[in-house]
């Protein structure tokens, strides 16, 4: 069997364990599933590419940094994205689902979330078409790196963003007291107003992290892969999946869900094809659901 | 003692429930004067904890007022009444499980600069020199009366003024119960003020100075907690039914 | 006009086929509280079960067994209950997020399959020659349209008339305490867990067999009858309509396909060549914000017994 499929696997296990935060942090603090996820990916992606196009008008064009396929536009643009998808997800917040918590069905709140999924994406096919885009259409050379297996600059650097992101997000929750404040929500809601938490802020937080993780995903698949409305709701099922298997509310443990599930899609398309690598995801998710339901790190539901 | 104009913690006819149109609360009324520890007893299911659920602000409130030092927080939300200097210490899930002993503590300590919550923290290992040794275990591993114990030290972690808490001494050995009654009262003369929901109406008269009995979500007898005993209607009202049940 | 006649029992049709998925929803969601996100997977389940039984023999695909088509559609309404059974099984004594998510996931692999199972669905091109019912009428075309409509309201007032009378039955009984009462939900226990099963099974059994009516109504399939559209589309005639009632069910899904089919005509009309699909985005767009506004302001749909038009719960 050739190795290229764990330089692969590990590539899109970072993109799908970074979009499951956001569904892990939305199920264990806010208590629903969100369908909308994938698609803040989207708009983030969509979000950083207007903000490059505008900044390509306004200096014209730039060079890209080394071997990258990409120059500071990108950066900078991809920081104004996830702005704009933490706004965008506090915005349906404040207009749809904090409206719903409120009533407290938690179920009505996920029904919510797939109707404002299904608005989202295609008011992007409504102002972007549905065809597909790109960062930049360069072809990137691979760089052979032993074993048969080659990585291009653009996947190096995006595999570094994601340790730095992962990193970053672990230290945050264990050490900051936002994320200690989290962790103590969702595991007693009333007890932590009970402590003086502000609930309203941990709400905040939640939604700033999980969009702004989500629009970085986003705009890491639209460097290696392409930008589509669709993207987003194509990655729902491997990172809900991601989300169960590494345990509901646990962040190394979405992370860790995203990479098996990652290479394990990886060595299915070497192995039985390309065109069944969605199912690999819903296999993964039935079997944690059968044998394991709070996950590797997951404990029972209360 | 001469009793201030002001009491700190002034509930006027409380009305609250869980649901809307059910009141469980309805219509009760306490008081708590500085450095006082009022007990508040009754028959199981007369709406003890639903009561200072309610003052904290857990329990929606439909009628009433509540007043901490003269200043009205009926319709504040929960965090904002603990920054205002009412903590609540629950009857059960009061600890964090998942999160060490120290965690707990300093999640508390949000409206706290950086420095003081390590002092306060501090300040609370020496109260429970028991917690100290344990403050890196999760603690959800803690005993019954070590949780007890956290709980407490969490609520006194940002200088309360009034401590609620519900049942304290509930399943603790009777070692446990007298130790947790002995800090209360420290606590008290400290310059603390508390609301004392019991069961365990001996231990807590003992330390109490004055008592309310509950029945039916409003109170049916307030008095000195030394001569609570000797009223007629509270035997009849209280302590005829515990027998019975 | 005679063009007009033909047109409205098409019409009737297609919306009583959407009335017949929703009235499946309505079991699962309305009487049973089960979220299912992936109606079109069920639904395509029926349609290409029927499809593969009922078609002649075909050379380059297994299956085409020409059964008789009422065999097809049963065989349709098994199968889907069978899938619906599984999705249940696994994820029934879990919390309720679990199950809408592996519902979602079902869609996307029964698409999966549709797609690339060409040797068993037709791949990407789908199934063709699907027996109709009453086909030797097909050079008539109006009386042909009403003899269909004729067929599909015939399934769905029968469908309709089972449901009510299991809702009435002590089994729907106890659907409505388990829902209503998370006490009796905790005393049946794990019987409780076997009840949702059987709901979430027979509510797929309506959504297959409402596939399978499809297919032989329209005589082809392929994977892109069943995108998360269906879904959504089916989520909104039933919120209009009323969670919990049948007869709502069936008018939201006349109403919603009445919008839909209008905007699209309006737009089609309106709007130039080259912005034809983005004005189909914008109709997704205008009902995915109608399901909010309806979660926000009327939880109860319009044509239930609580609804608008509907009698007042005194
Ligand atoms: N979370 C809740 N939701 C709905 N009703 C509740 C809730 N908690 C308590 N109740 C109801 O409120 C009433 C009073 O309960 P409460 O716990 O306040 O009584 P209590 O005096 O504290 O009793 P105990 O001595 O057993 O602790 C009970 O009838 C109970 O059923
Ligand atoms: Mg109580």
């Amino acid at each position: 069997m050739n190795l290229q499929f764990i330089v692969d696997g590990l590539i899109s296990g970072s993109l799908i364990g970074l979009g499951a935060i956001g569904i892990t942090l939305t199920y264990s603090i806010l208590r629903f599933s969100n369908f909308a996820h994938g698609d803040f990916m989207a708009w983030g992606a969509y979000g950083t590419l207007s903000v490059v196009a505008a900044i390509g008008a306004l200096v014209g064009t730039t060079a890209p940094i080394g071997a990258l396929s990409f120059g500071w536009p990108l950066i900078l643009a991809a920081i104004a994205g996830m702005i704009m998808t933490a706004c965008l997800a506090l915005l349906l917040d404040w207009l749809l689902f904090a409206r719903l918590r409120d009533k407290g069905q938690s179920i009505i709140v996920v029904m919510a979330s797939f109707g404002a999924s299904m608005a989202l994406r295609s008011l992007l096919e409504f102002i972007f078409t549905s065809s597909p885009t790109y960062f930049s259409r360069g072809i990137q050379m691979a760089i052979p790196i032993g074993l048969g297996i080659r990585i291009t600059p653009d996947q190096m650097v995006m595999l570094a963003t994601t340790i730095v992101l992962v990193t970053a997000m672990h230290l945050f929750m264990s050490r900051s007291q936002t994320g200690r404040e989290m962790r103590a929500y969702s595991q007693n809601p009333a007890l932590a107003r009970v402590v003086g938490i502000n609930v309203d802020r941990v709400v905040r937080a939640t939604w700033i992290i999980g969009a702004a993780l989500a629009c970085a995903a986003g705009v890491m698949v639209g460097i290696l892969v392409q930008i589509r409305p669709l993207m987003g709701l194509d990655l729902l099922l491997p990172m809900f999946a991601a989300a169960i298997l590494g345990g509901i509310g646990s962040v190394p443990g979405a992370v860790l869900g995203g990479l098996i599930i990652g290479l394990s899609e990886a060595a299915a398309v070497q192995l039985i094809g390309a065109e069944w690598r969605a199912a690999i995801a819903f296999a993964i998710l039935m079997a944690v659901l059968l044998v394991r339901p709070m996950g590797l790190f997951g404990r029972a539901e209360r | 003692m001469s009793i201030p104009d002001v009491p700190i913690l002034d509930v006027r006819g409380l009305i609250a429930g869980y649901e809307p149109g059910l009141s469980i609360v309805k219509g009760a009324s306490i008081h708590a004067d500085e450095k006082e520890i009022v007990v508040i007893l009754g028959p199981n299911g007369a709406g003890k904890s639903s009561l200072i659920k309610a003052i904290a602000g857990l329990v929606p409130i439909t009628g009433g007022e509540v007043l901490l030092d003269g200043r009205d927080i009926t319709h504040g939300a929960a965090h904002l009444r603990v920054r205002q200097g009412l903590a609540f210490v629950p009857q059960t899930e009061n600890i964090f499980p998942l999160m060490t002993v120290e965690e707990n503590l300093r999640v508390a300590g949000g409206v706290l600069q950086r420095g003081e919550v390590q002092a306060r923290i501090d300040e609370t290992y020496t109260m429970f020199p028991d917690l100290a040794r344990q403050r890196k275990l999760a603690a959800g591993s803690l005993s019954g009366g070590q949780r007890q114990m956290l709980a407490v030290g969490r609520a006194l972690i940002v200088h309360p003024r009034v401590l609620m808490l519900d049942e304290p001494s509930a399943g603790l050995s009777p070692k446990f119960v007298e130790m947790v009654f002995a800090r209360l009262n420290e606590i008290r003369r400290a310059g603390l003020t508390i609301v004392l929901v019991e069961q365990n109406a001996r231990a807590a008269l003992a330390i109490g100075d004055r008592a309310y009995v509950l029945v039916e979500g409003r109170e049916a007898h307030e008095g000195r907690a030394a001569t609570l005993w000797e009223d007629p209607v509270v035997a009849e009202l209280y302590l005829g039914k515990r027998r019975h049940a | 006009m005679i063009d007009l006649l033909g047109y409205g029992a098409f019409f009737m049709s297609s919306a009583l086929i959407f009335g017949l998925i929703a009235l499946g929803l309505n079991l699962q969601w309305g009487q049973t509280g089960l979220f299912n996100v992936g109606i079109a997977g069920f639904v395509a389940i029926g349609a290409y079960t029927s499809a593969i039984l009922t078609t002649p023999e075909t050379a380059d695909r297994i299956g085409g067994f020409d059964w008789p088509i009422l065999a097809g559609w049963l065989a349709a309404a098994l199968v889907t209950a069978a899938a619906a059974a599984l999705t249940g099984f696994a994820t029934l004594r879990l919390k309720s997020d679990y199950l809408a998510i592996t519902t979602f996931g079902v869609a996307v692999v029964v698409q999966l399959v549709a797609l690339n199972a060409q040797s068993l669905t037709g791949g990407p091109f789908g199934v063709a020659f699907i027996p109709r019912p009453f086909a030797s009428l097909q050079d008539q075309p109006v009386l042909f349209n009403f003899i269909n409509l004729g067929v599909i309201a015939a399934v769905t007032v029968a469908v309709y008339l089972a449901l009510e009378h299991l809702a009435r039955s002590p089994w729907g009984r106890v659907l409505k305490a388990l829902r209503e009462d998370e006490r009796a939900a905790i005393s049946l226990g794990k019987s409780a867990k076997s009840y949702r099963i059987q709901a979430f099974a027979a509510g797929g059994a309506v959504m297959g067999l409402a596939g399978a009516v499809q297919a032989h109504f329209i005589g082809f399939i392929a994977p892109n009858g069943y995108l998360p559209t269906l879904t959504f589309q089916v989520w909104a005639m039933l919120m209009v309509g009323g969670s919990g009632s049948n007869r709502g069910a069936i008018l939201g899904s006349v109403v919603v396909w009445a919008i839909w089919v209008g905007a699209g005509a309006f737009s089609a009309a309106v709007v130039p060549g080259d912005w034809q699909a983005r004005a189909a985005s914008l109709q997704i767009v205008a009902i995915g914000v109608m399901l909010c506004l309806i979660l926000l302001w009327r939880p109860q749909g319009f044509f239930g017994p609580q609804g608008f038009f509907g009698k007042r719960r005194s």
